[in-house]
């Protein structure tokens, strides 16, 4: 049980002209879930880490924990205290397995090894993951690494949990299975949660008073402000409207007998496969269903059976060279993606060897306007907020214009603002060069202009879904 | 065996027989280890490979020695076996030792400070990550029209950052589950560190400097 | 003196298997160039051209993290890794990657791990590549090869170290200070 109180905080980044936090105070109550929000960028990451004591405080301020400050507490109990949830899923385990890594956790905390089988037990079960107890950690999906992370802050027993957009690439449904578990920590454990999050679908029952961070400061917003941002994510607002593709439409990548399989488990039993020229296919599945997998055998960084042709030719018969830039990928982490040192550079890269030179300098300056990144030049790329990262990402590829470009969760950590600029852009481009956009992603707020046909990957198949048009 | 007493025990005999010139000893060692290997079940198809590796480049060091150079008869039989004993000690550790095992026992057994054995771990967990991320890193070039080669800076340069990042990340997470520097950690798992181990490996070791000694010209 | 910390150990465990898994990656060329030179009794020769980027894990851990062993365990640990992985050399790259590292140390040694530039990375090119030959002459029984064919393996392995170890870690590390995560170099 502990609140935390968060007075005149002040955080200022080497090699950056204005502080990010600016004499913020805030306070998260016992027992609360609280949520935050805010531009890509504005400093929710920051704030978070400093009240995790991941990084040491600088200017001024202070945040304590039931009165205490976080450097006076014993070392031994800050993990007790405070525990991290972060958003990238593979990168927050020591250990092999679910199990092992779990044992570390106690171990850490000495707890006494015979009552560690009991208390791991407990924990998976609250979290509803028994049976993963002895798989491998690099071989669950995304949405499984995140349940193991949440059953392991469960086991060590903390006060206050922070979550930095836990789900940005989670699919709905875990998504919800996870905020429950979530939502009864607070109520019945009284842990107090504080999480940070763009995509704002699910919480309206849960949280009255939205935490926005906005200008260095924290706002709380009152219930009725609140709702209304709330609405923007209702389910009829998330619903899209995809056509059947017609049997005339041409098509651009055909594969035929496709298997992909991930050691001997079948993702995708062997099927036909068709993807429209100058459309945009959307793909969605439950995580770990094989998404990324199939993108990375479209791109040839994969294994899979069967033939995709690329008009008409094997994809494995055409030059590497020549053909990764018929057919580009947009990783998954933005940082994949870039080459080079600055912002202004990764731009000349692809203005260099992009497919057109209509990009005048005019253009681009509008662009990074529109995305709210001008004024950057000169930033380093990986100092970038990962918002800013992921609509960079995107800008470069689209000025590569690859007749097809696969976008693989392209608006993972974007704002709503962002994703509106993001979809009309990618419109914009898409009719301008002819492209053929298939992109995955678990969020649908807002897509419903850009999305032609809708793809599911459901039962180990890939399955066209809308309604027959007659136009 | 204790895994950290079999790991001094595989470096020190690939040191000593660095030094040494007595190719009946190296072949006793190589039919210990193929023999042990071949006990803890070792698939037939790892051991193929790890024969068919030196036979390779032994003959064609011996060949290249022989060409090159005036090595004795008895020289270039010690450097034949000497590649082959080099590879089994290697296949005989990686083959029976689980690296888990191994940091735990290093952790308990050698006082290796926890966060030298559990830092590696996590790293090492990572490697199918890793392997993963090189083959995006030239993908990822390709696509933006550069090739990247072994002598491309920015090849290297992404990998740095690449590992910065997740050396950030997963430090912190550490952190966050619980890992303090230093500080007293209880076991759930005890590696036994038994008399048996270290009458073996100190046993083996004298047997191995008796045949040394006696095998001398 | 700068200390280990968790990061500072994940980071050069991290490095060390891309190093790793890069060199495995061009694995194929080394087979390839060893199967194309061994019948003219040149096999050693594929080892002293692709020496330079095997040990190039020390130079660069030595350069990022500055704490004085970092060069010879980024080394080591790529043998740990090189053993793993199922290398050629066996239990003997553990020995050979504490050699080829603490060769690169030197370097830094010498230079009293105050200078970070030019000179520090030509110095540890030199040293990695005498104390390696050393190593060589008894490991691969090199010393009795004839001395010209010797003089001649010195020389391409001190060319491939220093444009591996040096003049490419250099361009690495400019890149690397550009994107402020090293501290600036001289
Ligand atoms: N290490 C750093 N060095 C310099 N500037 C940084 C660094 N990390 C973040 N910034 C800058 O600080 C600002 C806040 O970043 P932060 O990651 O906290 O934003 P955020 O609110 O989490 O954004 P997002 O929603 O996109 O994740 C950004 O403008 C970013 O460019
Ligand atoms: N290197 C690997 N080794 C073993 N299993 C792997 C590996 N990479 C991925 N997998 C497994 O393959 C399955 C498919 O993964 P993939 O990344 O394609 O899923 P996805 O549909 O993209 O999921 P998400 O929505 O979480 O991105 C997952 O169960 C994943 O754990
Ligand atoms: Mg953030
Ligand atoms: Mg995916």
């Amino acid at each position: 049980m502990a609140v935390v109180n968060v007075t005149h905080l002040t955080y200022h980044y080497a090699h950056q002209s204005k502080p990010v936090l600016n004499d913020l105070n805030v306070t998260f109550p016992t027992g609360k879930f609280s949520l935050l929000t805010g531009a890509s960028g504005g400093g929710k990451s920051t704030l978070l880490k400093l009240m995790a004591g991941l990084m040491p405080l600088s200017d001024t301020g202070t945040i304590t924990y039931d009165g205490r400050p976080w450097s006076s507490i014993p070392a031994g109990q800050r993990s007790q205290t405070v525990a991290m949830l972060f958003q990238e899923p593979s990168l927050q385990f020591t250990m092999d397995t679910v199990e092992n890594e779990c044992r570390f956790v106690l171990e850490n905390l000495q707890v006494d090894p015979a009552t560690m089988p009991d208390r791991i037990a407990a924990s998976l079960a609250f979290i509803g993951i028994t049976a993963l107890r002895h798989r491998n950690l690099m071989t669950l999906s995304g949405g499984e690494q995140q349940k193991v992370a949440l059953a392991i802050i469960v086991a060590m027993d903390s006060d206050v949990i922070l979550l930095d957009e836990p789900f940005a690439s989670i699919d709905p449904i875990a998504r919800q299975v996870l905020l429950d578990k979530l939502v009864a920590l607070c109520t019945d454990h009284g842990k107090t949660i504080v999480l940070a999050d763009h995509d704002l679908s699910g919480y309206a029952e849960w949280v009255d008073h939205l935490a926005v961070l906005e200008h260095g400061q924290v706002n709380l917003l009152s219930p009725s402000e609140t709702q209304a941002r709330f609405a923007n994510f209702t389910p009829a607002k998330l619903a899209i409207h995809p056509a059947m593709p017609r049997p005339t439409n041409p098509i651009v990548l055909q594969g035929s007998q496709i298997r992909l399989y991930q050691g001997d488990r079948d993702l995708i039993k062997p099927q036909n496969l068709a993807f429209y020229e100058h459309k945009t296919t959307l793909i969605t599945g439950p995580n770990g269903s094989g998404k990324s997998t199939l993108f990375r055998a479209l791109v040839r960084l994969g294994h899979y059976q069967g033939t995709f042709n690329y008009h008409e030719t094997n994809i494995q018969k055409i030059r590497q060279r020549r053909y990764a830039r018929q057919v580009s990928l947009m990783f998954q982490t933005a940082a994949a993606q870039f080459l080079n040192v600055t912002v202004a550079e990764e731009l000349a890269l692809s203005l260099k060897y992009g497919r057109t030179k209509d990009f005048p300098s005019e253009r681009i300056d509008q662009l990074l306007e529109r995305l709210d990144l001008s004024g950057r030049h000169d930033q380093v790329l990986y100092s970038l907020s990962s918002g800013q990262q992921k609509k960079l990402q995107l800008l470069c590829m689209l000025i590569m214009a690859p007749p097809v470009l696969l976008l693989d969760e392209p608006f993972k950590g974007l704002d709503l603002a962002s994703v509106t600029t993001v979809v009309a852009i990618l419109r914009e481009i898409q009719a301008e060069f002819k492209l053929t956009l298939i992109l995955v992603s678990h969020q649908l707020s807002g897509l419903d202009d850009l999305v032609d046909y809708h793809l599911q990957l459901d039962h180990q198949h890939l399955q066209y879904v809308g309604v027959f048009h007659e136009s | 065996m204790n895994p950290s007493l079999k790991l001094a025990w595989v470096v020190l005999l690939a040191l000593e027989l660095s030094f040494t010139q007595v190719w009946t000893v190296n072949v006793v060692l190589i039919v210990i280890c193929l023999a042990l290997m071949i006990w803890r079940r070792v698939a037939i198809k790892r051991l193929l490979w790890l024969t068919g590796v030196p036979l390779f480049f032994a003959s064609a060091l011996v060949w290249s020695l022989t060409l090159q150079g005036s090595a004795s008869h008895h020289f270039l039989i010690v450097i034949f076996t000497r590649m082959f004993v080099y590879v089994y000690l290697g296949g005989l550790f990686t083959q029976t030792t689980d690296p888990l095992t191994l940091t735990r026992s290093l952790e308990q057994n050698a006082h290796l400070p926890a966060k030298f054995a559990y830092g590696f771990l996590a790293a090492f967990n990572l490697m199918p990550k890793i392997k993963a991320e090189v083959a995006s890193i030239k993908a990822a070039a390709l696509m933006r029209g550069q090739v990247l080669h072994v002598w491309s800076p920015q090849l290297y340069f992404k990998a740095i950052l690449t590992a910065m990042h997740w050396s950030d990340q997963l430090s912190l997470a550490m952190v966050s589950h619980g890992f303090v520097e230093g500080a007293p950690r209880t076991h759930a798992a005890v590696i036994p560190l038994r008399h048996r181990d270290w009458w073996l490996t100190g046993g083996s070791l004298v047997l191995i400097q008796v045949g040394l000694f006696i095998g001398l010209p | 003196m700068k200390a280990w910390h968790l990061r500072d150990i994940i980071l050069v465990t991290i490095l060390a298997i891309f190093m790793g898994v890069i060199f495995f990656v061009i694995g194929p060329v080394y087979t390839i160039l060893s199967a194309a030179l061994a019948p003219a009794g040149l096999q050693p020769l594929a080892n002293e051209i692709l020496l330079g980027i095997w040990v190039m894990a020390g130079p660069l851990a030595g350069f990022i993290i500055r704490i004085p062993g970092a060069a010879t365990l980024g080394e080591l640990l790529g043998a740990v890794v090189e053993m793993f992985l199922g290398g050629v050399w066996g239990a003997s790259t553990l020995i050979s990657g504490v050699v080829q590292g603490f060769g690169s140390e030197l370097g830094f040694i010498l230079t009293g791990y105050k200078r970070y530039n030019w000179l520090t990375l030509v110095i540890s090119a030199l040293t990695t590549t005498i104390v390696t030959f050393t190593w060589s002459l008894f490991k691969e029984g090199y010393a009795s090869y004839h001395l010209g064919f010797l003089a001649m393996l010195f020389t391409v392995r001190f060319i491939s170290v220093f444009l591996f170890g040096g003049v490419l870690t250099k361009l690495i590390t400019n890149l690397l200070s550009r994107a402020h995560v090293v501290k600036n170099v001289r």
